[in-house]
C-alpha cells in the first residue's frame, strides 16, 4: 500500500491563508507539506528536495506559476518529472491552455474544497 | 441460470407489463397524472435494475425515456401520441433484449447499436414535440461558452442551459436573474447580449436583451422543474448521462487526471520534453494505481521509460489511450455473485519480504547444523550426545517452521481499507436513491486480513450496507418523530480478535421488526409455526439470513430484489466465517462478520464411503482406479490390491473411521491410490466425486485430537465435508 505519510507535497502560493488551507487539507490525509511564497522560492525548495507533487498558484509576485512550471520542465533534471497541479482563479480556456503548454499536469479553478484538493493529491501520489 | 439474472428478468418483465398498462391507459386519457406517475416509476425502476446487472445499453435507453416522462410530469402537460408510441417501442425493444438474455444469459451484442437508435428516436420525437410548443434557438455554438475546467471538477450529472428571456419578460412580471438564482447546483453563469452590437445609447432599457448560459451539477429533470414559469427560449443539454456515469463517479477524478495527461503530452514541444513526459507518465501511473489498475500502471510505466529513451510522446500517448479505453469502473461489476477469487497480483510491504529472507538465512544455518549431526552419527559418537544434538536441532527447526508459516501468511495480508474506502460514496448514492441521508463512519481501516478475504468482502458488505440503509435507517420524517437526528449513521468497523477478524456494521435505525420477521417467516414457510413459537427474539432476528427471506414492502432501486442477506451468510461461510446479529428496537441493528485471519485453499477430491462424503487432499492422491474385486486379496489381517503387478495395501475406511461396515455392493472396487511419504497405499471407496478447492478449517475444541482428520469445510449446499489426513490414516 502506498503510504501518504511518505509523500511530500510542495505548495507554492503567495497567500498565507491559502497555504494554510491547503496544508490543513493535505496533512489531514497524512501528506507532508512544504510551503513556498512564490515561484522563485518554489524553485529553491524543489531543487533541494524531491517532491511527489507540486501545487502551484498562477498569480504570484516575483515569479508567477506559469514561469515556475516552464522552468522546472526546461531544466531537464530529475526534478523536471515532478507532477504539477496548477490552481488559479482564472477559468478561461486560454488560462488553462497556458498552464498546459507550460507543462502542468492538471488545472483546478478556485475555490477548491479541501476534500477535492486532498483527493486529487492522493490520486497524483497513487495513494489510497 | 444465475439467480441474480433470473430475478432481474422476472422483475423487469413485471415492470414492462406495468409500464405498458399505464401507457395504454394514458393513450385513452392523456392527462391522467396517476398513470403518468405509474409509467414514470416503472421506467425508473427498470433503469435501476438494468444498472444493477450492468446492462448499460438498457439503462441508457430507459433513462432517455424516463427523462421524457419526467419532463411531461413536471410540466403538468399531457403526453403527445408520438412520444407515447416511442415509449412503447422502447419497452418492446427492452422485452426483446430480455428474451435474448433469458436464452443466452448475456446481453445481446446488438444492444448498443439498437440503444443508440432508440435514444435518437426518443429524443427526436421529444424535440419535435417541443418544437410544436415553442421555437428553439438553433445550433450548439453556445456550448462553447461553458467552462470545461469548472465542469471537470464535479462528478455526476451535469447539464447546460441556454436561456433567452423574451424581450418583454420584465413586463410579464418575470425576473430572469431570480430564476437563475433558483436553479439547482449552479456551477457557473455566462451572460451575454442577444445583440452584441447594441450600444449604451441605443439600448432599450425595458427590453430584456439577455442571452444566458448556465451550467449546473444537476439532472435535466431538476433543471426543467426549476424553469417553470420562464418566459422565452430555453434549451437544455445534458453533458453526461447520469445513468451511465453513476458508477464512474467514484473514480472520475482519477480518470480525468489520466485523460488530461494526453493534453499535456499534446502540447509537448522539444522544450522540457523529458520533464513533461516523465511527469505525465508518473501522474498517469499514480492515477491508475489509485484506480486499482496495477497492471495498466505497469504498462504505462514501461511506456514512459520507452518514450523517455526515444524522446517522443507516442509510446506514452498510446499506452494512456489503451488504459483509458479499458477504464471501466470496477464497483458495479463487483456485484456479480460472490465467488472466492484470488487477486492476480499482490503488493507486498518490503519488510515482510525481508522477514522471509532472514528466516531463509536461519534455515540454511540449521541445515548446516543437521549436516554436522549426520557427520557425528557416522563417527560413532555417543548416542546420548547425538540425541541431544538432534533434539536441539529439531526444536530449532520447529520454531523456524512456525515462523516461516507466519511470515508467509503475513505476505498475503491486506488492510481492510482497500475494500472499505469504496463504500462512503456508494452509501451516499444508495441513501440518496431511497430519499434518506446516511453518514458512513469507517473505523479500523488499518486492520489487516488475508487478501483473499478482503477481496471477497466487498459484495457481502455492500449487501449488508444496502439493507441497513433500506430497511434499518428510517425515513427522515420517522427519525424526526422518534427524536433522532435526520441523518442516519452507519458504522463500518474492523477489528482483530485473536485469530479472527471481526467486521461490524452498525446502524442507528429502527432495529429489526421482529413481529414482522416472524409473520413473514411463517408466511413464506421458512420455519414452522411450532418452531417459530419456540424461538427467542434473537433467534427470530437471525431468520433474516434465511434463504428466500425479504421483508421489503416496496421494491426500491437497489435492494428488495430477493438477493438478500442469505447470500451474505453463504459468502461469509464460504470464507470460513460466521455471522451474528444484534438488534434493539428503535436503537439500531448491529451485524458482525467473524472471519478467519488467514485463508488457505486446499485442493481436495471428494469420495463417498458408507453413504458419507469425505475429502482427500489432492496432493497425496496419485491416481484412481476401478478394479475387479478378485484382484483384492486378503493379506494377514487386512487386504491388498494388485495393480499393474504391484501389491498395494488397501485400507478399509469404514474400519479406520469406525463407520458401519457393509458388504461390497458390486464386483468392482473403486480405489484411490495415495502416496504417503515414500509409501503407496490404496483406499477403497464407494464412489469417486469431484475435485474442488476448499477452505480447510482445522478441528478445534474437543475434536482437535481426532486422528485421521485434517479438518472440515463447508460445501456450497451447506453440508460439512470432513477432509481426511492421509498420513494419519495409514499409521
Amino acid at each position: 500500500m502506498t503510504d501518504a505519510a511518505k509523500k511530500q507535497i510542495l505548495v507554492v502560493d503567495d497567500a498565507a491563508l491559502v497555504r494554510t488551507y491547503y496544508r490543513a487539507a493535505l496533512e489531514a490525509r497524512g501528506f507532508k507539506v512544504e510551503e513556498a511564497l512564490n515561484g522563485l522560492e518554489g524553485l529553491e525548495k524543489i531543487l533541494l528536495q524531491s517532491f511527489d507533487l507540486a501545487i502551484v498558484d498562477v498569480n504570484m509576485p516575483q515569479m508567477d506559476g506559469i514561469t515556475f512550471v516552464r522552468t522546472v520542465r526546461a531544466m531537464e533534471l530529475p526534478v523536471s518529472s515532478t507532477p504539477i497541479l496548477m490552481i488559479s482563479t482564472e477559468a478561461g480556456p486560454q488560462d488553462i491552455a497556458a498552464a498546459r503548454q507550460a507543462g502542468a499536469n492538471y488545472y483546478l479553478v478556485k475555490p477548491i474544497k479541501q476534500d477535492t484538493l486532498a483527493e486529487f493529491a492522493a490520486i497524483f501520489c497513487g495513494a489510497h | 441460470m444465475d439467480e441474480f439474472l433470473e430475478q432481474f428478468l422476472l422483475e423487469s418483465r413485471d415492470l414492462i407489463a406495468q409500464a405498458i398498462d399505464d401507457l395504454l391507459a394514458l393513450e385513452e386519457k392523456p392527462s391522467d397524472t396517476e398513470r403518468l406517475d405509474g409509467a414514470f416509476r416503472a421506467f425508473h425502476t427498470l433503469k435501476g435494475a438494468a444498472g444493477i446487472v450492468d446492462f448499460a445499453a438498457m439503462a441508457r435507453t430507459l433513462h432517455a425515456a424516463e427523462d421524457i416522462l419526467a419532463t411531461i410530469r413536471s410540466s403538468g402537460g399531457a403526453i403527445a401520441p408520438g412520444l407515447l408510441n416511442e415509449c412503447l417501442t422502447c419497452l418492446d425493444l427492452t422485452s426483446r433484449w430480455l428474451d435474448a438474455m433469458q436464452t443466452s444469459g448475456v446481453a445481446p451484442a446488438t444492444a448498443e447499436a439498437e440503444a443508440d437508435d432508440m435514444i435518437s428516436r426518443l429524443v427526436g420525437s421529444r424535440d419535435a414535440d417541443e418544437r410544436d410548443q415553442a421555437p428553439q434557438p438553433q445550433g450548439d455554438d453556445w456550448l462553447q461558452r461553458l467552462d470545461a475546467s469548472a465542469l471537470a471538477r464535479f462528478d455526476g450529472p451535469r447539464v447546460a442551459l441556454r436561456y433567452i428571456p423574451s424581450p418583454d419578460a420584465f413586463f410579464q412580471g418575470h425576473d430572469p436573474m431570480a430564476l437563475i438564482a433558483g436553479l439547482p447546483h449552479v456551477l457557473g453563469v455566462d451572460v451575454a447580449l442577444t445583440d452584441p452590437a447594441v450600444s449604451l445609447d441605443s439600448m432599450a432599457p425595458f427590453s430584456c436583451g439577455l442571452d444566458i448560459v448556465v451550467w449546473m451539477a444537476a439532472s435535466a429533470v431538476d433543471v426543467r422543474a426549476a424553469l417553470t414559469g420562464a418566459v422565452g427560449l430555453t434549451e437544455i443539454r445534458e453533458l453526461a448521462a447520469p445513468g451511465v456515469t453513476q458508477a464512474e463517479s467514484d473514480t472520475s477524478k482519477a480518470a480525468l487526471l489520466l485523460e488530461s495527461q494526453l493534453l499535456v503530452l499534446q502540447d509537448a514541444g522539444s522544450d522540457g520534453l523529458s520533464g513533461r513526459l516523465a511527469s505525465a507518465g508518473r501522474t498517469a501511473v499514480h492515477a491508475l494505481i489509485h484506480l486499482g489498475r496495477d497492471e495498466a500502471a505497469i504498462v504505462v510505466d514501461q511506456a514512459t521509460a520507452k518514450a523517455l529513451v526515444e524522446r517522443r510522446t507516442s509510446p506514452l500517448v498510446e499506452a494512456i489511450e489503451r488504459a483509458l479505453t479499458r477504464a471501466g469502473p470496477a464497483s458495479v461489476r463487483d456485484d456479480a455473485p460472490a465467488r472466492v477469487h484470488v487477486p492476480r497480483a499482490l503488493r507486498v510491504d518490503m519488510s515482510r519480504i525481508d522477514a522471509l529472507v532472514k528466516l531463509t538465512g536461519e534455515l540454511i544455518v540449521l541445515k548446516n547444523a543437521i549436516g554436522h549431526a549426520a557427520k557425528l552419527s557416522q563417527e560413532n559418537t555417543q548416542p546420548a550426545v547425538l540425541a541431544a544434538s538432534l533434539r536441539d536441532q529439531h526444536a530449532q527447526f520447529d520454531r523456524l517452521a512456525t515462523e516461516l508459516q507466519t511470515a508467509v501468511l503475513r505476505i498475503r495480508v491486506l488492510p481492510l481499507r482497500s475494500v472499505f474506502r469504496r463504500f462512503p460514496r456508494l452509501v451516499r448514492e444508495i441513501a440518496g436513491s431511497v430519499g434518506k441521508t446516511v453518514r458512513l463512519v469507517t473505523e479500523g481501516d488499518d486492520t489487516e486480513a488475508d487478501a483473499m478475504i478482503v477481496e471477497a468482502l466487498f459484495e457481502p458488505l455492500l449487501h449488508i450496507l444496502r439493507n441497513a440503509i433500506d430497511h434499518g435507517i428510517e425515513s427522515p420524517e420517522r427519525r424526526a418523530a422518534a427524536g433522532k437526528p435526520a441523518m442516519g449513521t452507519v458504522v463500518l468497523r474492523a477489528r482483530r480478535e485473536s485469530d479472527s477478524v471481526v467486521i461490524d456494521v452498525e446502524d442507528d435505525g429502527a432495529g429489526v421488526d421482529l413481529a414482522r420477521v416472524r409473520a413473514v417467516a411463517a408466511q413464506r414457510r421458512i420455519a414452522g409455526a411450532d418452531a417459530l413459537a419456540a424461538m427467542t427474539d434473537a433467534e427470530a432476528a437471525h431468520l433474516i439470513f434465511a434463504a428466500g427471506f425479504s421483508t421489503a414492502t416496496t421494491v426500491t432501486d437497489l435492494s428488495g430484489r430477493g438477493v438478500g442477506l442469505d447470500s451474505v451468510k453463504a459468502a461469509v461461510e464460504r470464507l470460513g466465517g460466521r455471522i451474528a446479529l444484534e438488534t434493539r428496537p428503535g436503537i439500531g441493528t448491529s451485524i458482525a462478520l467473524m472471519l478467519p485471519f488467514s485463508l488457505m485453499m486446499t485442493p481436495v477430491m471428494t469420495v463417498e464411503v458408507a453413504g458419507q462424503a469425505f475429502g482427500l487432499p489432492l496432493d497425496s492422491v496419485l491416481e484412481t482406479a476401478i478394479v475387479k474385486r478378485n484382484l483384492v486379496v486378503p493379506i494377514g489381517s487386512g487386504h491388498a490390491v494388485v495393480l499393474r503387478d504391484r501389491t498395494v495395501p488397501l485400507i478399509d475406511l469404514t474400519q479406520a473411521l469406525g463407520l458401519p461396515h457393509h458388504p461390497p455392493a458390486s464386483d468392482q472396487a473403486r480405489i484411490v491410490l495415495m502416496s504417503i511419504g515414500p509409501k503407496v497405499a490404496g483406499l477403497e471407496v464407494d464412489r469417486l466425486g469431484e475435485r474442488m478447492d476448499v477452505m480447510l478449517k482445522p478441528m478445534d475444541g474437543l475434536l482437535a485430537g481426532v486422528s485421521g482428520v485434517a479438518g472440515t469445510t463447508l460445501l456450497g449446499d451447506g453440508r460439512v465435508l470432513i477432509v481426511l489426513n492421509a498420513e494419519e490414516l495409514f499409521d
